[in-house]
């Protein structure tokens, strides 16, 4: 180690020298930026060294010297005389110093003393207590949750994930659960890509600082999650380590922390507790993970059997035999309430969504610098599968939005009277057949005003029209609308709710906003229990049948044949009031029948109601949806298909999206006599 | 051996009017007869409407309009080519109107020669080339350029939707 | 067999120290003294470990890590630079560029050992 220090110390001398002929230079051009870099790096050099191999007083000395040349080199101090005459002091009270480290000599430590306080004055350094936070106390036992997921691209930094795992296994004991389900298949698949996650269980008596320097390297290139999710060993509790293993599917989603943390409570309380918290919280321990295509398949088959039974019925009731009839009405039974189960097999609670909302408020807060309390209730709300990976992203962006643009500044808040931390309410339930999702904050709110102007600049609206404050609010979701006064990196980029409610709509929706300025703003998303099945009404326009949803239809009148015109919107009296008709038979260029009678179907659409022309009411028809595919993309009067008995195939109208197009066609074409 | 499996491919025919034209058989499906095709309102006029395929719907495109040949009355021979083609590195499976289907050919892709693409009475640009059997020329076609979305898209907006 | 550990950095003390500290672990230790030194090394021979400084007159450390990133047979190759605690910006850019991790100056023997047992076994 001499040998060392000795090599050091002739190694310092060199810097020192060389530290000395770069600084008279700069003197002659204080502006000269790569005298400052040389500067700096020759300061760093030194300072790094001198800690090495103990020359604590002078890497000190060194190290305030360095920070005032790497504020300079940021611009963020200039450079001046003063300065440069200090630094020159210093460098010769360095040479002194690297012979006597100690400063035994009181001189020299007065000099020293000297020296680090004009520094400090001429740099205004901010004396940053530097100090590992961690807090180091007696530990105990405990069980960990750790979620790490790593970037795709973690290898690219000479990273293997699988030492982080060892790493965490050496701390304690462990239960490491890989997961694939981000593998893509065989030939998507970049071999040099990371698409593993990895999901452990920790018994450590360790702190948990140890934990997360597990890694400190990889902290950006890794989404990681540790929590304390006991006090206990779980590990030794039989049931949730089974409910973790699961059936060793690596393609299992990770379960994330909410539902690791449910299990871990349920694995601790007490016998009694325990059945009544499974009832709560529907946590069954005899259920079992089904990957997802089997249940496609499922459905698939039940919809296959409901089309086959249709036709059956059909058989029967055409050739009037009793005992078919019979088989087929027993049938028809069954058929239902498997039809019945299946889609309820489908369905799922919420609150595998919600994990990912409560993610993005903390992050988000934090980015934004707010303060949130973020509520889920009603999580074990269940919707299918396919609805809730659908309202995922707009129910993020609902979020993003009320984060970013709802919730004022705590500054702001308390300026208000409102308390620091603003509040957002996730609230799921059900409502007839329908789920509702609630999105409630206390934010500023919408200001109405404010967007009838905005609407009147982008000519949404007339300036000299006057509109209900409902509809003013109706305009947020008009396609490039946007409140807020910046694009901000959240939730700005021209993304806005028009496309919210489109992707709502899409999946057979709603979704509606009521604000009250200054207390805060709430976003009702509703939803249809399931997109696979309407319940709709079988009707036949010319040579066609089609299928009206149940919901959308409001009452059947009948009209003489030759009363109803050729064109396309019309005026027909029923029941004391004038109804707008729409002439389908002529928009699906399905042949009118002139003669006898025509059935009008008077549809509640939006504010008004509307009738339709239909040949023939055929009956309630329970039609599975089918696609209509990407061909049909542009069709959307159209939601999908059925499978009718005899084989065919009938269009689903989406009568508000029909009605819709028809109306603006009309008002295209001042047909329309108001 | 390996060239050869490389060099020759099989195709299957079927005919339109008076031509014939063959697609590569990694492409067909199958073949239906023809059943009840529901149309679809609004939709461009080469779509025939959709079918029921074993319980799913599938599109139908009438070749012959497709093409730009005139539109005649469906026959017995009249029958659904079902394809399963890639669009917008998507594999999507429709169903293709032809008035016959005839024979599996083994055809050379060094056989193959390129198209004349002036003074033809259909729309050439789907055409991958042309082959000499017997006395008749049979064009190769290019499935994915056929039934590609843009395509059916531009016909699309130049029609309109609701009639 | 023993892992082959590559050091650069312009302070002939700090790799000697490093060398000595390696070598006493079992280590084969290659040095050079900035980074155009350091990518001679990286002519196609087996290196299981880079340590650069992150100053060096020729070549910085982050420079050396984009490099050695870019060549086809070291992108995976760990990486860990020497920096101090003041250089927290550099330390993100590093990351950036590619670097396996960090070991902060100054550092007792123990700790290098532990670092590099974090990224090579």
């Amino acid at each position: 180690m001499d040998k060392l220090k000795a090599l050091f110390v002739t190694e310092a001398l060199e810097l020192i020298a060389d530290l000395e002929r770069v600084l008279l230079e700069f003197e002659k051009d204080l502006h000269n930026e790569e005298s400052v870099q040389v500067i700096f790096r020759v300061m760093h050099t030194l300072k790094g060294s001198a800690s090495m191999f103990g020359f604590d007083t002078l890497s000190a000395l060194t190290h305030d010297l360095e920070t005032v040349y790497d504020a300079i080199r940021d611009g963020k101090i200039i450079a001046t005389l003063e300065i440069l005459d200090i630094t020159l002091k210093s460098v010769d009270h360095l040479k002194k110093v690297i012979h006597d480290p100690s400063l035994g000599n009181s001189d020299l430590l007065k000099k020293h003393h000297d020296l680090l306080t004009a520094i400090k004055k001429v740099a205004q350094l901010h004396h940053d207590e530097i100090g590992a936070d961690y807090s180091i106390g007696k530990s105990f036992l405990a069980t960990y949750y750790i979620y790490c997921k790593p970037s795709f691209s973690i290898f690219k930094n000479g990273t293997n994930p699988l030492f982080l795992i060892d790493d965490l296994v050496a701390l304690g004991d462990a239960l490491v659960l890989p997961r694939m389900d981000l593998l893509p298949d065989f030939n998507h698949m970049n071999p040099g890509e990371c698409y593993t996650s990895f999901e452990v269980i920790l018994v450590t008596d360790k702190p948990a600082a140890e934990i997360s320097g597990v890694f400190i390297f990889v902290e950006d290139a890794c989404e990681i999650i540790i929590e304390k999710i006991s006090e206990a060993n779980l590990l030794l509790h039989d049931s949730f380590v089974a409910r973790m293993k699961g059936d060793h599917d690596l393609s299992v989603a990770p379960f994330g922390l909410e539902i690791v943390m449910r299990l871990a409570e349920n694995a601790t309380v007490t016998p009694e507790a325990k059945s009544v918290q499974f009832v709560a919280t529907r946590v069954d321990s005899s259920s079992i993970r089904v990957a997802s295509d089997k249940l496609d398949e499922l459905m698939n088959l039940v919809s296959e059997l409901v089309t086959s039974q249709a036709r059956l019925s059909l058989l029967a009731e055409q050739h009037g035999l009793a005992e078919l009839t019979n088989v087929s009405e027993n049938m028809e039974k069954i058929t239902r309430r498997l039809r019945d189960n299946a889609f309820n097999i489908c369905l799922v609670p919420i609150e595998s969504l919600v994990i990912r909302f409560q993610r993005l408020v903390r992050d988000l807060s934090k980015e934004l610098k707010k303060e949130i309390d973020f509520v889920a209730e009603g999580t074990d709300t269940e919707l299918d599968r396919s609805i809730i990976e659908k309202v995922t992203d707009p129910i993020l962006h609902i979020l993003r939005n009320c984060l970013d643009h709802g919730i004022e500044s705590p500054e702001e808040r308390v300026r208000q009277g409102k308390k620091k931390e603003g509040k957002i309410n996730l609230k799921a339930f059900h409502s007839g057949t329908s789920v509702v999702i609630q999105i409630k904050d206390d934010g500023r709110g919408v200001d109405i005003e404010k967007v009838r102007q905005k609407a009147i600049a982008k000519g949404l609206i007339k300036k000299e029209t006057l509109y209900s404050e409902q509809e003013i609010i109706d305009l947020i979701f008009s396609p490039g609308f946007s409140t807020a006064d910046q694009i901000t990196d959240v939730s700005g980029r021209g993304v806005g709710m028009d496309i919210v409610r489109r992707n709502i709509e899409s999946i057979q929706g709603e979704v509606t906003l009521t604000s009250i300025l200054g207390q805060g703003t709430t976003i009702s998303i509703k939803l249809p229990l399931t997109l696979s099945i309407v319940d709709g009404m079988l009707v036949q326009i010319g040579d066609s049948k089609y299928i009206l949803p149940l919901t959308a239809i409001d009452k059947c009148y009948e009209i003489e044949a030759r009363r109803i015109s050729s064109d396309l919107s019309q005026k027909h009296v029923f029941d004391g009031m004038l109804l707008p008709v729409f002439n389908l038979h002529q928009v699906f260029r399905e042949k009118a029948n002139e003669h006898g009678v025509i059935q009008i179907i008077k549809i509640a659409y939006e504010a008004f109601p509307i009738g339709i022309t239909v040949d023939q009411v055929i009956g309630e028809y329970q039609a599975v949806m089918k696609p209509l595919g990407n061909m049909y993309h542009d069709q959307d009067e159209f939601s999908g298909a059925t499978i009718l008995g005899d084989g065919s195939v009938a269009l689903v109208i989406d009568t508000d999206k029909l009605i819709k197009q028809l109306t603006a066609k009309v008002v295209e074409n001042n047909v329309l006599v108001n | 051996m390996e060239s050869d499996i490389l060099q020759s491919q099989s195709y299957l025919t079927f005919r339109l009017g008076d031509e014939i034209f063959a697609a590569s058989v990694l492409s067909v499906i199958e073949i239906l007869e023809l059943s009840k095709i529901t149309k679809v309102p609004g939709s461009p006029h080469f779509m025939r409407g959709v079918i029921n395929l074993r319980g799913n719907v599938l599109p139908v495109i009438d070749a012959r309009l497709k093409f730009g040949l005139p539109r005649i009355d469906d026959t017995v021979n009249t029958c659904v080519m079902v394809l399963s083609i890639e669009c917008e590195e998507q594999k999507i499976t429709i169903g293709a109107l032809v008035d016959a289907v005839q024979e599996v050919l083994e055809i050379d892709r060094k056989d193959i020669q390129p198209a004349p693409s002036i003074g033809s009475k259909y729309r050439t640009e789907f055409i991958d080339g042309m082959v000499k059997r017997n006395d008749d020329f049979i064009m190769v076609l290019d499935l994915d350029l056929v039934f590609s979305q843009d395509e059916i898209m531009l016909l699309q907006n130049t029609e309109g939707n609701v009639a | 067999m023993s892992k082959t550990i590559l050091i650069a950095d312009d302070s002939e003390s700090i790799r000697e120290l490093v060398e000595i500290t390696l070598k006493s672990a079992g280590y084969n230790v290659l040095k050079s003294v900035d980074g155009v030194d350091a990518l001679k090394h990286l002519n196609g021979q087996t290196i299981d470990l880079v340590i650069t400084d992150l100053n060096m007159p020729a070549l910085d450390g982050i420079a050396l890590i984009k490099e050695i990133r870019a060549r086809q047979d070291y992108s995976t190759l760990p990486i860990l630079l020497l920096t101090t605690e003041s250089q927290a910006a550099k330390k993100e850019e590093a990351k950036q560029a590619g670097a396996t991790g960090w070991i902060v100056k100054p550092f007792a023997q123990e700790k290098l050992l532990a670092v590099i047992q974090k990224v090579i076994r």
